[in-house]
Formats: structure tokens, sequence, C-alpha cells
């Protein structure tokens, strides 16, 4: 059913292995194309393709630049909190140092304070008592007598033995009240029982 | 005209065109009309780049171009670098997407294919572009290694000399060859094909078409990386000569 014909084409000018004239033809619109694509097209898309990796390589290196500035900051921050992590702790340690001078400071002067008015306060007291003492030695000596006087009807003009009397009478007082008033004491002519500590001063 | 019969009954030719007769020489019309087709083709995508080109966002035609350029650039990079030879990466990539567009009229239906065949599968397309390429590529050889490019046919022995030489001699011829066979018998397929009956031939046909689009992509790929490989031989020998 099917003849091949092929190798007759062998003869005569027609062999479709064998170019003829079209080649020059195709030869020529192949150079047209290629000189087309090269005077026209070649140089913008060259341009356009730079000119685009240029910006992205730039867009890259930006972008490199950003991220290292960011870790620059952020390695900044952290210093600065540390430091100031520090410097807190070190107020906060002087602060608690300072509050602890400042108690203790203040407690003394308390304590000395109150030492002060205890003192004052003692002193007063003697000073007051010694008044009181000296009143009652001139006021109760006059009004014993007197009451005596009028009880007993004697008279005790005698200046001498009344004050004599009285003042046994007063340090009869003072033995039983107050051991203080030694000086009161000294003066006192012994008849009257001393109590041991007094004596030792 | 003449006629070689495939198919008894059948109207299968091969090698068939429609002639002009210009200044006494035979010029196959179909092919010099498919090829102006496959080049206005190609200007207006590559000249519409051209006009794009000054859009900051890239279009998706675009960046499929710039990932064609990519390749091309890095395999011509590490042939020979791209310093020796520049206009190497733009002649490549024009081979590939002429080739390309030329191989991709197969697709156009069956019925206007005497009008609009694959040019490429007329040999004078190929032929054109191979002795093109390859006289480009001893011209480039001998301006970037002087009278040196010659020793490259007595190396590594003199006595491989015809055997170097014959090899020059059959790179146009297989490089152009290669091409015209794999697109013609596309087309010889779809012939055959086409003589089942419509209502049958219609599948085999768009499958074949199918795969006629992935063989003219693959070959137009193969012409120009083959392209680029010679020019990488013919301005190569610099390297080696700087090597001993």
């Amino acid at each position: 059913m099917t003849s091949y014909n092929l190798a007759a084409a062998g003869g005569g000018g027609g062999n479709f292995l064998v170019p003829n004239a079209t080649f020059f033809a195709e030869l020529l619109i192949f150079l047209i194309v290629l000189g087309v694509i090269w005077r026209y097209v070649v140089p913008p898309v060259k341009r356009s393709m730079g000119e685009r990796q240029e910006m992205i390589r730039q867009q890259i290196q930006e972008s490199q630049q950003a991220s290292k500035r960011l870790a620059e900051a952020e390695a900044r921050y952290s210093a600065a909190l540390a430091e100031a992590r520090v410097e807190a702790a070190k107020i906060r340690e002087t602060a608690r140092a300072d509050a602890q001078e400042i108690k203790d400071e203040m407690r003394q002067q308390a304590e000395q304070e109150v030492a002060r008015i205890r003192e004052r306060g003692d002193e007063q007291l003697a000073t007051q008592r010694e008044q009181v003492v000296r009143e009652l030695r001139s006021e109760l000596g006059k009004l014993a007598v007197t009451l005596a006087g009028r009880i007993v009807g004697e008279s005790v003009a005698d200046d001498a033995r009344r004050a004599g009397t009285v003042d046994r009478f007063l340090d009869e007082l003072q033995g039983m009240a107050a051991p203080e008033s030694v000086p009161e004491q000294a003066k006192a002519d012994g008849s009257v029982p001393v109590p041991n500590g007094r004596r030792k001063r | 005209m003449r006629e070689y019969l495939l198919a008894a009954g059948g109207d299968v030719q091969v090698g068939e065109h429609l002639k002009w007769q210009v200044l006494g020489l035979a010029i196959n019309a179909d092919t010099v009309l498919s090829t102006a087709i496959a080049a206005v083709i190609v200007l207006g995508f590559g000249l519409y780049l051209a006009a794009k080109s000054k859009a900051k966002v890239p279009s998706g035609l675009q960046l499929a171009f710039e990932s064609v350029t990519d390749q091309v650039e890095r395999q011509v990079e590490s042939n020979m670098g791209i310093r020796t030879a520049p206009f190497v990466v733009p002649l490549a990539i024009s081979l590939f997407f002429f080739i390309l567009i030329a191989n991709w009229l197969s697709l156009v239906p069956h019925a206007f294919e005497h009008y609009v065949a694959p040019p490429t599968a007329d040999v004078n397309l190929t032929f054109a572009l191979s002795f093109f390429v390859i006289i480009l590529v001893h011209v480039t050889g001998i301006r970037v290694n002087g009278k040196h490019y010659f020793r490259h046919f007595i190396e590594p022995y003199p006595v491989l000399l015809p055997l170097l030489v014959i090899e020059e001699l059959v790179k146009p011829i297989t490089l152009a060859l290669r091409l015209f066979g794999n697109i013609l018998a596309g087309t010889v397929m779809v012939g055959v094909l086409s003589l089942i009956p419509a209502l049958a031939s219609w599948l085999p046909i768009s499958a074949w078409k199918l795969f006629d689009l992935f063989i003219g992509a693959l070959q137009a790929l193969i012409f120009a990386l083959l392209t680029i490989l010679y020019f990488g031989f013919a301005t190569g020998s610099q390297d080696a000569e700087a090597a001993h």
C-alpha cells in the first residue's frame, strides 16, 4: 500500500536536504531580526535589568544596614538596662544605709534626750525636795514648838534648846523618808539611829 | 515542483514547497512567509520588552525573559567568561526565541499548513542559522586567540588533523539537520495522522501537537546551548594556552 519515492529525489535539482536560494532569504530575515534586536532591544533591556539589579542590591544593603543598626540599638538598650539596674541597686543600697544611719542617729539623739530629760527631772526633783525640806524645817519646827508649847504650856523661849529638839525631830523624819540628805545627817548629833549605807558614802 | 510520495492514496508530501522564481532562482515561498511571520512575532516581543523595560515592577513576560537571560548568561559565563565575547548572550537569546517561535508555528491548525508551516522544517532556514553561527564562531575564535586559534586543529596530536577538520566541517551540518529533522518529523507525523478520518484524528493530532510544543522548545534550547558551547570551544583555547 505504501510506495516510498524518496530515492527518486536523488536525481534532479530538488533534494529537500539540499538548500536552495531560499537559504539567502532566510539568512537575510534572520540578520534583520538580529540587527533590530541588537540595535533596539538589547540596550534598553540591558539597562533596565542592570538598574533593577542595582536597586535590589541597594535594597539588600539597606536592609542589612537596618538590621545592623537594630542589633546595635538592642545592644545599647540592654547595656543601658543593666547599667540602670546596677545603678538602682546601688541607690537602694545607699538609701538603706542612709536610713539605717539616720535611724541610729535619731535613736541615739532620742536616748540622749531622754537621758538628759531624766537627769534634769532628777535634779529638779532633788532641788524641790531640798527646798521643801528646808521650808519644812523652818515652818514645821515653829509649828511643832508652838503646838507643843500650847499643849504642855511650857515656855520654850530658849532658842538653842528649841533648835536642838526640832533638829532631832526632823532627823527622825528624814531617817524614815529620804536617805539622801547626808549633810543634814552629819550635822545631827547622833542620838538618832542611822542606817549603815549612809556611813559608807 | 516535485512530490515525494510517502503514502499512496494520501497526500503526505515531504519537502514540497510553493516556489517563487526570483532572478531565475527558486525560492520556497511558504518558508519565507512563515519565517517572516516568526520574525515579526519575535521582533514584536522584543520591542514590547524594550518598551516595557522602563517599568519599575516587571511584568510576567519580562520575568520569564529575564530568567532565560540569566540562564544564558550563566552558561556563557561558565563556558567562556562573559567578557570574552559579550555579544554571545544576546545572540543565543535571539536564536532561542527565534527558533522557538518558528518551531511553534507548527501549532497552526493543519488546514493552513500549506501556508504557515514551521520554517525550521526547511533546511534553508536551519542551514542559514547554523552557517551564520559557525562562521561567527570561527571569526570570534581567530579574533580572540589570533593565530593560536588554528593550533587546536593539531592538538593534542597532529595526526588527528583530518578528524578535527572533519569535526569542524560537520558542526554546522549537524547543528542544522538536528533541528530540521526534529521539526520536519513533527510535521510529517501530523500529516500522517491527518490521514485518519477527521472524527478520530483530532485526538492523536492534538496530542502530537502538544508533543511538538515540547520538542520545539527543546530543539530551540539545544541550538542555543550548542551555539554557546561552540563559542566556548573556540575562545577557550586561550585559557588552555595560559594554563600551559
